[in-house]
């Protein structure tokens, strides 16, 4: 027999480290707003400068938000968390530590379920999920470097995996379906470009069976399409290196987007020994059972969970269901919608292929969010009313769609104010009907010799001569007569 | 109290002139104004019109915060720390910032970048470290008390120097917002005064919780009422303490006998670790404290260097004097990975048998008694105590800071001219048992003066 998928010799160890800038009134260990895009050096006080004197106070709002991902996670809760100093030298780090947290984190040994392509899930362990402070921004000018400490303080949440990804499409995979879950979560917005959600990733080959491999750490993938980039460049690399019989050299490599390959930044042997130590001015953290009870009877319903849900609840297909979950907000709308239309099958379809089809569109075109724009459910609701009952087209009914979104009124407004109901009557339908057969004879003889089809494009010319407004039932209806009665 | 109509307002250029006279031979502080916080003060309180001294490693806005180093020279502090605002707010005056030894690492106030602070009982030895700038200004009448801070013994010691009372409160009695941190674990907030009850009144306007130090309790108050009936004498092994220390030690015991409180002599085996394990997690957590001092966004500069990285490097190099080097560079040393189970934790480890050997103890005496210091006021230099011998002379003073609990040193005698003080050490929040024994020591014993000093009230 005839081996026809050739194997590779090796296996792939990917582990990520995740981090997302928390949503909060203020920073994590002081009362600065907790903001993006103000200007340089507006967001700072003494305690985030780092003056002398100043202590962190705990922002009990980020441990919520902590505790939250955690759970989400399904994460061991540490009976008592602790901050860490993380010692290195940097020019936008203040205090030139990091509050962090190392041998007691708030969470341990969680699990993701990552699903496949081939539409399985597999758990992805999950080694820590941790709280930080995030430092301020460096900006090179020329020979002059500006700092700028507004984002010094900010609250960042870090999440590890175990390397138990095994190609650069799952790790981007799980980038792409670990940012949906946070943004369900509401912890943070997960907006990349902004820095709201950092990756790093590990990287290791080995023969099959051998275990982990030496591994290599890239920096600065700033989309969940360079994690897969990043990563496939770098497992090439490895396999070129061991398959030529020399080893890989432990170390962190940057991403370069340009070039697209990857650049040694440091290895091993230069890099940071973090001297971490437990914050002496923060105390270990007992979370109150209370505390925990509530945060976890708070939870939001996950995407996973939720897109089962609405298969099982309403009977949506498979393609529609992971564009209604896509965003919480999206799935809320679409449910929301059916409960004003009482629910009944039909018009659940309807509703999410609308919402999948000319909703999404225009919310593309306009670079909007669903929450944010002028369409409600009861908007939605309203122009599959006026359709359902004949009242406009459908051919209208996007059209309205659209006016929502330009003057931001209601359907039956716009409708009424337009006339867009008050189609030709009868008699002008007639004429207009008659005009087009008979300026089309010979597609009239070809209906008649029985190529249907073609009767579509005289509903087509109809359409057009009365701006949609015809009904089409009635229409193809009266086509038909005239053609018969021609003939 | 002092008497109502005593404060700054009145007087002020004889009090100027006495200040100005004093400091020549002094130079306990490193700025002096009596005028630039009075508006952060209210008119009514306690400790209305009262003058004080702040150690120049708490913030007060108005004045600079120099922490005695060229690396923070000019930096004006953008915030009052808690425990001055307190102060404040129950009317004290602060009228300036007194020397100390760099970021208050070490013994003398040697270590101050800016002046020399001498001892006003002999100019030719030292006031007593880190706090010797606001022991001194309290000793000379300049101001009835002064807030230090204490670590290892920075407030106990040069108050011991200068004869006058230092007091150590229990860990996070006091909020430490605004004190400038050289080992959070250690640093406590405390009080050098002339009298007992200035002692009191002071931590008990200061004492509380505060939502700007996550590590700061709310006072429970004692639970015997401060009551002191046995108290338990540390023995000291012969040739331990200088002969006029000791005398000073005998008197002391004899005095307790007199007054009929119940003695025990004890032995604490874990004393042999006491210097070491401080200054393990001392430098530990100084050399992350002190990291953040690097030119960049306020303090000293440097010219040398091409970008931020290198001119951090230089900054530092040229910013921080020998000694803050040397306990960097150590705690850097014990924190390094692979090394700190063999240093930074089997310190913490034994920090923590010495408290309970402490609490066990206390489970049988109300108080400990023991020296403050191995030596009185040393001469500046190294003539009398060379700097290592200085650090190993903490032993008695570092104990209360590792186990956190609350320490008094009061005055015991005047021994060859120069003032010796004893040391108490109480159970965890029961400062009442330290002011109390204070009393009636104070009583038999109270804060001599040097010649030429005046009680700032009645100058």
């Amino acid at each position: 027999m005839k081996d026809t998928v050739k194997k590779s010799k090796y296996q792939t160890f990917i582990g990520l480290e995740v981090h997302i800038h928390l949503i909060t009134e203020s920073k994590v260990f002081c009362g600065c707003k907790n903001v993006f895009g103000s200007e340089p050096n507006t967001n700072v006080c003494p305690v985030c400068m780092g003056y002398p004197g100043v202590l962190p106070s705990l922002n009990e709002e980020a441990v919520r938000k902590a505790y939250q991902v955690a759970m989400a996670l399904n994460c061991h809760l540490n009976e008592k968390a602790v901050f860490e100093r993380k010692n290195y030298f940097y020019p936008d780090m203040p205090k030139n530590y990091q509050i962090s947290q190392f041998e007691f984190p708030f969470g341990i040994d969680g699990s993701f379920d990552l699903e496949l392509m081939d539409g399985s899930t597999r758990k992805i362990r999950i080694h820590d999920v941790h709280l930080e402070e995030d430092a301020g921004k460096m900006i090179h000018e020329g020979s002059r470097s500006k700092l700028d400490y507004n984002r010094a303080g900010t609250p960042l949440l870090e999440i590890v995996t175990e390397p138990d990804l095994a190609s650069g499409e799952e790790a981007e995979a799980f980038v792409q379906q670990f940012r949906q879950m946070v943004r369900y979560l509401g912890v943070t917005d997960g907006n990349m470009e902004e820095g709201s959600l950092r990756c790093d990733a590990n990287v290791s080959i080995n023969e099959h069976g051998k275990g982990l491999g030496t591994k290599t750490e890239c920096k600065n993938l700033n989309s969940s399409r360079f994690v897969k980039k990043a990563l496939e460049y770098e497992i090439k690399r490895h396999t070129k290196v061991l398959s030529s019989g020399d080893e890989i050299i432990q170390e962190t490599r940057l991403w370069d987007e340009g070039s697209s390959r990857t650049s040694s930044m440091r290895t091993k042997e230069s890099s940071n020994d973090y001297r971490y130590f437990p914050e002496p001015d923060l105390p270990p953290y007992w979370p109150e059972e209370k505390f925990l009870d509530e945060i976890k009877n708070s939870l939001v319903e996950l995407p996973g969970a939720k897109k089962e849900r609405i298969i099982n609840q309403y009977g949506i297909n498979q393609q529609l269901v992971v564009f209604l979950t896509s965003e919480k907000a999206m799935a809320e709308f679409f449910e929301e919608v059916v409960k004003l239309g009482k629910g009944d099958k039909g018009i659940t379809t309807t509703v999410a292929s609308w919402l999948g089809g000319n909703v999404q569109k225009i919310l593309n075109d306009n670079g909007l969010e669903i929450e944010s724009s002028p369409l409600s459910p009861k908007r939605l609701l309203s122009i599959l009313n006026m359709i359902e009952t004949d009242k406009i087209s459908s051919g209208i009914g996007k059209k309205v769609l659209g006016l929502v979104f330009e003057k931001n009124s209601d359907p039956e407004e716009i409708v009424k104010e337009l006339g867009l109901d008050e189609g030709p009557n009868d008699d002008e339908i007639v004429k207009i009907v008659s005009d087009i057969v008979d300026t089309n004879p010979k597609v009239a003889d070809a209906v008649r010799a029985g190529e249907d089809k073609q009767i579509g494009f005289l509903m087509g010319q109809v359409m057009k001569a009365t701006s949609g407004k015809a009904n089409p039932g009635k229409t193809q209806k009266l086509i038909r007569e005239k053609i018969l009665k021609q003939g | 109290m002092q008497d109502k109509d005593t404060n700054i307002s009145q007087n002020t250029d004889s009090y100027l002139k006495y200040v100005n006279d004093w400091e020549q031979k002094i130079g306990s502080f490193l700025e002096f104004d009596i005028e630039r916080t009075k508006g952060f003060s209210k008119l009514e309180g306690p400790l209305a019109g009262i003058p004080f001294g702040v150690k120049d490693n708490f913030a007060v806005e108005g004045f600079d915060i120099t922490c005695g180093s060229k690396i923070l020279k000019g930096v004006a502090a953008p915030y009052t720390a808690t425990s001055v605002a307190k102060l404040q707010d129950a009317g004290a005056v602060v009228v300036g910032k007194t020397n100390l030894d760099a970021f208050g690492m070490g013994s003398s106030t040697d270590n101050s970048a800016f002046k020399v602070t001498n001892n006003p009982w002999d100019t030719e030895r030292v006031a007593g470290g880190s706090s010797g700038g606001s022991a001194a200004a309290v000793a000379a009448g300049l101001v009835p008390f002064a807030l230090g801070s204490d670590t290892g013994g920075s407030v106990r010691q040069p108050a011991s120097f200068c004869g006058v009372y230092g007091f150590k409160p229990t860990y996070g009695v006091v909020s430490r917002y605004g004190l400038t941190a050289y080992a959070s674990s250690l640093d406590v907030v405390g009080v050098i005064a002339g009298t007992v009850e200035m002692t009191r009144t002071v931590f008990d306007i200061m004492k509380g919780q505060d939502i700007k130090d996550n590590t700061s309790v709310k006072h429970p108050g004692s639970r015997n009422n401060g009551d002191v009936k046995k108290i338990a004498v540390l023995k000291v092994e012969d040739g331990s303490l200088s002969k006029d220390v000791e005398d000073s030690y005998s008197k002391s015991i004899k005095r307790l006998e007199k007054l009929g409180f119940e003695i025990n002599y004890i032995d604490l085996p874990s004393f042999e670790y006491v210097v070491p394990v401080y200054y393990t997690i001392a430098t530990a957590e100084a050399s992350a404290n002190l990291a953040r001092y690097n030119g960049l966004r306020y303090g000293y500069r440097s010219k040398n260097g091409n970008n931020p990285g290198e001119i951090m490097q230089s900054s530092r190099d040229e910013g921080f004097g020998d000694e803050v080097k040397l306990r960097i560079l150590l705690g850097t040393y014990v924190l390094r990975s692979g090394f700190q189970d063999q240093f930074y934790h089997k310190a913490q480890k034994i920090r923590t048998a010495m408290r309970n050997e402490f609490d066990k103890i206390f489970e049988l005496v109300d108080l400990i008694m023991m020296p403050v210091f191995p030596t009185a006021a040393f001469k500046h230099g190294s003539t009398d105590l060379d700097p290592f011998q200085q650090k190993v002379a903490d032993l008695y003073t570092c104990a209360a800071n590792l186990t956190g609990l609350p320490a008094f040193a009061v005055p015991s005698s005047i021994e060859n001219g120069l003032p010796v003080g004893v040391q108490f050490t109480a159970p965890a929040f029961e400062e009442d048992r330290l002011f109390n024994i204070a009393e009636v020591l104070e009583a038999e014993f109270p804060s001599q003066s040097v010649e030429g000093v005046k009680n700032w009230s009645k100058v």
